[in-house]
C-alpha cells in the first residue's frame, strides 16, 4: 500500500505514529486488533536518508536492528547474512557504506529491516535519495522481494510524493488532501503486473490521482 | 584498459538504464532517456559506455537498443544477474590478471601491492579508481572478496558466505 499527497499532507507523520514514534493527536492505532506499542518489534522501517552508521560494516548495520531482540550472536550473523544475500548485497558484508553507492545503502536499510522479520515493513520515501535509473532498478528488485513467500513482511506501507511511483508499486494507494490532511481516496490498482509506465493504462491511474490531489 | 568504462558507475544504474530502454518498447533515443530520468550528457554518458561495455546495450547514432543479454538480465532474478555478471567480468583482461595475481601469489594480495602494479601501467590517479572499480564490481559478482579494514584482496567461491566481520 502507498500513502501519496503533498508536501505537508501528514505522510511521513502517519508513517511515525504507526512505528509507534510520534503519538497521535487524537485516536489510537491499533495493531493486529490490539493497541499499538511504542516501537512495536513487528514493524520496521525503511528511511529515506539510509540512516546507516559509517564505523560499521554492511553486516554490523544489519546486526544491529537484532540486538535489542537478545538473539545469540551466532543468530544474528545468521539472519544478517541470509537478508544481506536476499537484498543483493553478498560481497559487501565486509564493506563500509562510504564504499557502497546510493542504492547499496538503501539496499542495507532494506536488509536491516528484513532481519527482524516484520510483519508490517514501513518505507517512508525510500528512493527519493537516489538518481533516477537507480530508483527504478531497485524499485523492480523490491518488487521481486515483496514476491517472495519465503520472506517477510506480510504487508508494505510505502510513502512517496511520486504518484507514478505509487501506481507502479502499489495494490492499493492511499490519497490524502493538503493541508490538514484528510484521506480523500482508496483507489485498488488492477493493473496486471509487470507494470509500464508507458501504457494509457497507467497514465489513467496517474491523471486520476492528479486529480484528486490538485 | 577495458574496466574504465564502469569506473563511475553502478550495476544498479546499467540494469536501470536497461529498464528504461525496455519500457520504451527496447529502443530509444538517448537523448530522450536522458530527459526522462533528468540526467545530463555527463551524467548518462558513463552509464550508456558501461551498459554497452557489459554488452547489454547497442548504441548506434544516438540510439539505444537492448541486446539479448539484457532482456534475459531483465527476466532473472538477483542471484542470476550476478552469475550472469560474474561470467562476463572474468574474461575481462583487468579481472584475469587479478585473478592470476593473487593465485600466482598463493595468499591474500594487499591493496598496496595491486594499485601499486597498476600504477606502473595507468598512472597513480587511475590506479586508484581501477582498483576500487575491480574491488565494486569484484563484490558485487562474487568473483573476489576484499576486507576493507585489513585491505586485503582474495579470491572468492560465489555462494558461500565470508566469515564473520566481528
Amino acid at each position: 500500500m502507498c500513502i501519496v499527497g503533498p508536501s505537508g499532507s501528514g505522510k511521513s507523520t502517519l508513517l511515525r505514529i504507526i512505528m509507534g514514534l510520534d503519538k497521535p493527536t487524537s485516536g489510537a492505532v491499533r495493531f493486529e486488533g490490539e493497541p499499538l506499542l511504542p516501537d512495536n518489534p513487528q514493524v520496521a522501517m525503511v528511511f529515506q536518508s539510509f540512516a546507516l552508521f559509517p564505523w560499521l560494516t554492511v553486516e554490523q548495520n544489519v546486526e544491529l536492528g537484532l540486538e535489542a531482540r537478545h538473539d545469540p550472536p551466532e543468530v544474528r550473523h545468521a539472519k544478517a547474512l541470509k537478508f544481506i544475500e536476499a537484498v543483493g548485497l553478498s560481497g559487501f558484508e565486509n564493506a563500509y557504506p562510504r564504499e557502497l553507492s546510493g542504492g547499496m545503502k538503501q539496499r542495507v536499510g532494506l536488509a536491516r529491516a528484513l532481519a527482524i522479520e516484520p510483519l508490517l515493513l514501513c518505507m517512508d520515501e525510500p528512493f527519493s535519495s537516489l538518481d533516477a535509473l537507480t530508483a527504478q532498478s531497485l524499485r523492480d528488485e523490491i518488487l521481486l522481494l515483496w514476491s517472495d513467500p519465503n520472506l517477510p513482511p506480510r504487508a508494505v506501507l510505502m510513502v512517496t510524493h511520486s504518484i507514478e511511483e505509487a501506481v507502479y508499486l502499489a495494490d492499493r494507494v492511499i490519497v490524502l488532501s493538503p493541508r490538514p490532511g484528510t484521506i480523500v481516496a482508496e483507489l485498488e490498482i488492477d493493473l496486471p503486473r509487470p507494470r509500464n509506465r508507458k501504457e494509457p493504462e497507467f497514465f489513467g491511474w496517474v491523471d486520476e490521482i492528479y486529480a484528486l490531489i490538485v | 584498459m577495458d574496466l574504465h568504462s564502469i569506473t563511475k558507475v553502478s550495476f544498479s544504474q546499467v540494469v536501470g538504464l536497461a529498464e528504461a530502454v525496455d519500457e520504451a518498447g527496447g529502443q530509444a533515443d538517448v537523448a530522450r532517456i536522458a530527459a526522462e530520468v533528468e540526467m545530463d550528457l555527463d551524467r548518462i554518458g558513463p552509464i550508456v559506455a558501461a551498459s554497452e561495455f557489459l554488452g547489454l546495450v547497442v548504441v548506434e547514432g544516438g540510439t539505444l537498443r537492448l541486446t539479448e543479454l539484457s532482456h534475459k538480465v531483465l527476466k532473472a532474478g538477483l542471484r542470476e544477474r550476478k552469475k550472469m555478471l560474474r561470467e562476463i567480468l572474468k574474461d575481462l583482461p583487468a579481472f584475469r590478471y587479478l585473478i592470476q595475481m593473487v593465485e600466482g601469489a598463493g595468499r591474500p594480495v594487499s591493496r598496496k601491492e595491486v594499485v601499486d602494479t597498476f600504477a606502473l601501467h595507468f598512472g597513480t590517479y587511475q590506479a586508484d579508481d581501477l582498483f576500487r572499480a575491480l574491488v565494486y564490481w569484484g563484490r558485487y559478482s562474487e568473483l573476489i572478496a576484499y576486507d576493507s579494514r585489513s585491505e586485503l584482496l582474495s579470491l572468492r567461491v560465489p555462494g558461500v558466505r565470508l566469515p564473520s566481520a566481528h
